[in-house]
């Protein structure tokens, strides 16, 4: 077991030492979690939770503002025309808006497009503001209604405002699952991509290069056992996963703001049991192809297809039947799944535990085929 | 009392004999040669020594243990070096000598003080820090032949070490490996270079096509051509059938020949000058006749028809 620990610690001292490295496990995974997130996000997109409206308040009384405040609780990000370089939509309140309401009469709000913008913007910006006017309407009722004859003021409005609601919702999924977009599809699809090319070529590569140089020779010449070579070599090849899951968890966190869920364990035992599955099939390339080009093309090729079949770089959700089930007979498909179930759906461990437990089965499969093929 | 003992070895790849019965010895404080060409069974006799392949028939008895009785003591006594450099080259020289020393069994702390030690003795010390793929092959070789010694092996299997590396380089390693068995380590040494087996090794085993054909001491090995002298005769032989020459073969045993040279070793220790005087008396026109003592590649050349040089 001493020398499994030496050998993995020594592997991991290689594959980091290779300035190469750096740029295949850091720099072009962060770069594609940005690009990738670009064609994929969506009106729901964790990255833009408050969308910019320019309002332009001409109201004199005090219900224009009590309405801005609630423009904000529902969510938007208020912007005045002198600073509203960032807003697509715009949202004009009238002259007379108190005037008319405090008289009974209907107040109309102006909604209209300032620049650029598609409708998904447009949505997220009309959704807000419907929200918004069916609140300062029923504040109003509820103010005409409790305080019979007393026109309403900006205080009582404001106390109402932030008065808890009577009735709330529940949000649960209820059957058609939304669909993962932005961030929130790029980071565990980059995640799981990468881990399996970097694995696939690291592990690949350095068995091939150790093979074919004497390394893995002069190993075994050593009081040391058969297993516990291949469980060292497993092991340097679980460290660097454990470097480069720890790298984009914290970049995804802290960089990317995504919403990570209550899960983070879970997420952390998906992804282990998933580079462990990614490790011994990175092994077992490597104990079959004798040249190091020849793993590096291979395992290019292969992660490249697993991740676009897996739903690495579009949600599974939006692929055909026929591919959804090919997504599932491969383990980046199984993992794409349960870090969707986790960070996406706010599930649970026990969400997850299908998919984990067939990852399980991918893992035992290419662990025992890579201990059957090692030679040295 | 030997250290290493080897017992009718065979091996073989498919339908070949790679090796084929081989028997030797080899005692504490002796460096004991494997000379053959290319090709000969020595990497294939030195591995199933060291277990890395497992041998169809025969015996390696490490210090009085068979080998597969208990590997992992056989192993902790021995020290492999490879033919090839299995090093990592992104590391430098002492990061390798300290992990090998470590696989080797060794602690942390023995494996850096061992390193040091090594270091110094190879003349590398100045070179400790930097990465190997910065050394000249010589270096490289150097710390190859280190790695092997972190945990003081009283066994060393050296397999072609020498190979590559310039003829300076070589006698710095071939002095350091001198030194090893003169501190009493076993030393089983192969080679096809015949000047390393007749200045290194005490005794030798000349192995071809698998089969162990003689061993012994250089002398032991000179003596199978009966401690003659050997001619060297320069002439117009084309066409020419010195058997047939009058009492030539009752004088002279023919070891090579071509159409300009003949290399005779004398029969029944005939003294060098009467050997001139016969050789001269040949019906042929001889140019040049230089007599000399055998040499390695003579012996293999009576054992096999051909020199180790072809």
């Amino acid at each position: 077991m001493k020398s499994a620990f030496l050998i993995g610690h020594n592997d991991l001292r290689l594959f980091l030492r290779n300035r190469a490295s750096i740029v295949w496990l850091f720099l072009i995974p962060t770069a594609f979690v940005y690009f990738m997130a670009v064609p994929n996000r969506g009106p729901g997109s964790p990255s833009n939770p408050r969308p910019a409206v320019l309002v332009e308040n001409r109201d004199a009384g005090f219900l224009g503002s009590v309405f801005l405040d609630e423009l904000g609780a529902q969510g938007l990000n208020v912007l005045s025309p002198t600073n509203s370089a960032d807003a697509k939509r715009g949202i004009r309140i009238p002259p007379d808006f108190t005037t008319n309401i405090l008289a009974g009469r209907q107040g109309k709000v102006g909604f209209f497009k300032v620049a650029g913008g598609g409708d998904a913007e447009s949505a997220m910006v009309e959704i807000r503001l419907v929200r918004a006017l069916i609140a300062i309407n029923s504040h109003l009722l509820e103010q005409s209604a409790s305080d019979r004859g007393r026109p309403p003021t900006a205080e009582s409005l404001r106390a109402l405002q932030h008065k808890e609601n009577p009735v709330t919702l529940d949000v649960q999924f209820a059957g058609r699952k939304p669909i993962p977009t932005g961030y929130s599809i790029s980071l565990p699809g980059v995640i799981v991509m990468y881990l399996m090319m970097n694995l696939l070529i690291f592990g690949g590569v350095a068995m091939a290069w150790e093979r074919r140089s004497g390394v893995l020779r002069r190993m075994i010449v050593h009081p040391l056992h058969r297993p516990a070579l291949i469980a060292g070599k497993l092991y340097g090849l679980m460290l660097l996963a454990a470097v480069q899951i720890t790298f984009f968890l914290l970049v995804g966190r802290y960089w990317f703001h995504v919403n990570l869920g209550d899960h983070l364990c879970g997420i952390l035992l998906v992804l282990l049991v998933y580079a462990w599955v990614a490790a011994s099939l990175g092994l077992l390339v490597g104990s079959i192809i004798q040249s190091e080009d020849k793993v590096v093309g291979l395992c290019v090729l292969s992660s490249l297809t697993m991740a676009a079949l897996g739903g690495c770089w579009w949600p599974l959700e939006i692929m055909p039947d026929s591919l959804k089930i090919i997504a599932h007979c491969i383990p980046t498909g199984w993992a794409m799944d349960a870090l969707h179930q986790m960070i996406t759906f706010g599930g649970g461990l026990p969400a997850a535990a299908h998919a984990i437990g067939v990852l399980v089965l991918f893992g035992l499969g290419a662990n025992v085929l890579a201990a059957k093929c090692f030679r040295v | 009392m030997s250290f290493l003992q080897v017992s009718r070895l065979v091996k073989c790849f498919g339908a070949t004999r790679a090796v084929d019965g081989v028997s030797f010895e080899v005692r504490p404080g002796e460096i004991y040669g494997l000379l053959g060409p290319n090709g000969a069974g020595k990497t294939t006799t030195i591995s199933m020594i060291c277990g890395l392949l497992k041998a169809e028939s025969g015996e390696v008895v490490i210090d009085g243990t068979g080998f597969w009785t208990d590997p992992s003591r056989a192993r902790r006594l021995m020290g492999v070096v490879p033919q090839e450099i299995a090093l990592y080259e992104e590391l430098s020289g002492r990061e390798n000598l300290e992990f090998w020393g470590r696989l080797a069994g060794l602690a942390a702390k023995e494996a850096k003080q061992r390193a040091a030690e090594l270091l110094e003795a190879l003349a590398l010390a100045d070179r400790a820090h930097d990465a190997l793929k910065k050394y000249s092959g010589g270096m490289k070789r150097r710390i190859n032949l280190g790695c092997a010694l972190l945990h003081r092996p009283r066994l060393l299997l050296l397999d072609e070490p020498t190979v590559g590396i310039d003829p300076q380089a070589r006698l710095k390693l071939l002095e350091f490996i001198r030194d090893l068995a003169a501190s009493g380590t076993a030393i089983l040494y192969t080679t096809h270079y015949l000047e390393e087996a007749e200045t290194l090794c005490q005794r030798i085993g000349i192995i071809d096509q698998g089969r162990l054909l003689a061993e012994g001491t250089l002398a032991e090995l000179q003596q199978r051509l009966g401690g003659r002298h050997l001619f060297q005769l320069e002439a117009n032989l084309a066409g020419v059938q010195p058997d047939q020459w009058p009492g030539f073969a009752q004088q002279f045993q023919i070891l090579q020949r071509s159409d300009r040279h003949l290399l005779l070793a004398a029969l029944n220790d005939c003294d060098p000058a009467a050997g001139l005087k016969a050789l001269l008396a040949l019906p042929v026109q001889v140019d040049n006749v230089s007599i000399k003592r055998p040499s390695l590649n003579d012996v293999f050349l009576e054992l096999t028809g051909r020199a180790l040089r072809e």
